[in-house]
């Protein structure tokens, strides 16, 4: 059991003022995730884990731009290319960037539920930060990592 | 002297009379003077208490620190939230209403203890402003990290 997804994961709501810009921050965490996992596929083996994190990232990019659309706001486009925080040029350097995308995105997630009272967008902005939180946690037993739990994901200690 | 002899008789009595019904008191007087409602994240802080002890006992020492952590940020927005009385919240012992003693403490029972934090507050998550939505939201998905841990 990875996330209290009960029927299906939400993915909606309506952003406001300065909620538009925190789910902006938040697209643009979900394009540089889904360039990431491209990226380390040819330094991690391929599984479950990483199909897992490849189409939960694919996806909430994908919702996030209707979401962003429906607001009449224009979502940001993906860059050419991301910074790792370190080259990647073996299976640790691949999971360790991997598990930096996924903080990353615990900390865009959070910032949108910091901004908007629209519930809808709280339970989708919830989902996201869980799933990013999980496979982070995930990462980083699969790299050896100590500890492997994020105590408060979304801030900056982890 | 037939008043003196009285008097520390009387008074021991009253004595040991208030100090039978001091914390019958105490009970009854602690309602009237708070009537906002309690707060729904001090629930929250002493689930993750209870947490972090049923965690200690289960030698789960990173459930244990994540939980303990919890606790701390939770109890101190409460206290910031509701500043007359920070001392006594902080030392608040753990209610019998939000979660079970630790009993022996298995890894199954943090795991179930885990996931029904992640519920409480994802049920809370609608109810609370904008700066506690951020709060909240890093226990239910710090939570969600930890039984990823253990599985």
């Amino acid at each position: 059991m990875s996330q209290p997804s009960s029927s299906t994961a939400p993915t909606g709501g309506k952003p406001t003022g300065e909620a538009v810009q925190a789910v902006q921050d938040a697209l643009a965490a979900e394009h540089a995730a889904v360039w990431t996992y491209g990226l380390v596929s040819a330094f991690v083996e391929q599984g479950p884990k990483t199909a897992e994190g490849a189409n939960a990232h694919r996806a909430r990019r994908d919702a996030t731009e209707r979401l962003l659309r429906d607001a009449s706001a224009e979502p940001v486009p993906p860059a050419p290319a991301y910074l790792p925080p370190a080259p990647v040029t073996d299976a640790t350097s691949a999971i360790a960037a991997l598990v930096a995308v996924e903080i990353d995105a615990c900390v865009a997630w959070r910032g949108v539920l910091e901004r908007t009272e629209d519930a809808e967008l709280r339970r989708t902005a919830l989902d996201a930060l869980t799933g990013c939180a999980v496979r982070a946690t995930r990462w980083r037993k699969a790299g050896g990592l100590l500890p492997a739990g994020l105590a408060m994901p979304g801030t900056a200690v982890g | 002297m037939i008043a003196e002899s009285r008097g520390p008789l009387l008074s021991r009595r009253r004595v040991l009379l208030a100090a039978a019904s001091a914390p019958l008191a105490v009970a009854c007087t602690t309602p009237p003077p708070a009537p906002p409602p309690p707060d729904p994240l001090a629930e929250l802080a002493v689930r993750a208490r209870a947490d972090a002890a049923l965690a200690t006992a289960a030698g789960l020492t990173e459930v244990a620190e994540a939980r303990t952590e919890h606790a701390k940020l939770l109890q101190a927005e409460v206290d910031r939230a509701r500043p007359s009385g920070p001392s006594s919240s902080a030392s608040a012992p753990p209610s019998t209403s939000a979660a079970p003693p630790p009993s022996g403490g298995t890894p199954e029972e943090v795991v179930a203890a885990l996931q029904a934090a992640q519920q409480a507050g994802t049920d809370l998550l609608a109810t609370v402003p904008p700066y506690r939505a951020g709060l909240l939201g890093s226990v239910v998905a710090g939570c969600a990290s930890l039984v990823e841990v253990l599985s």
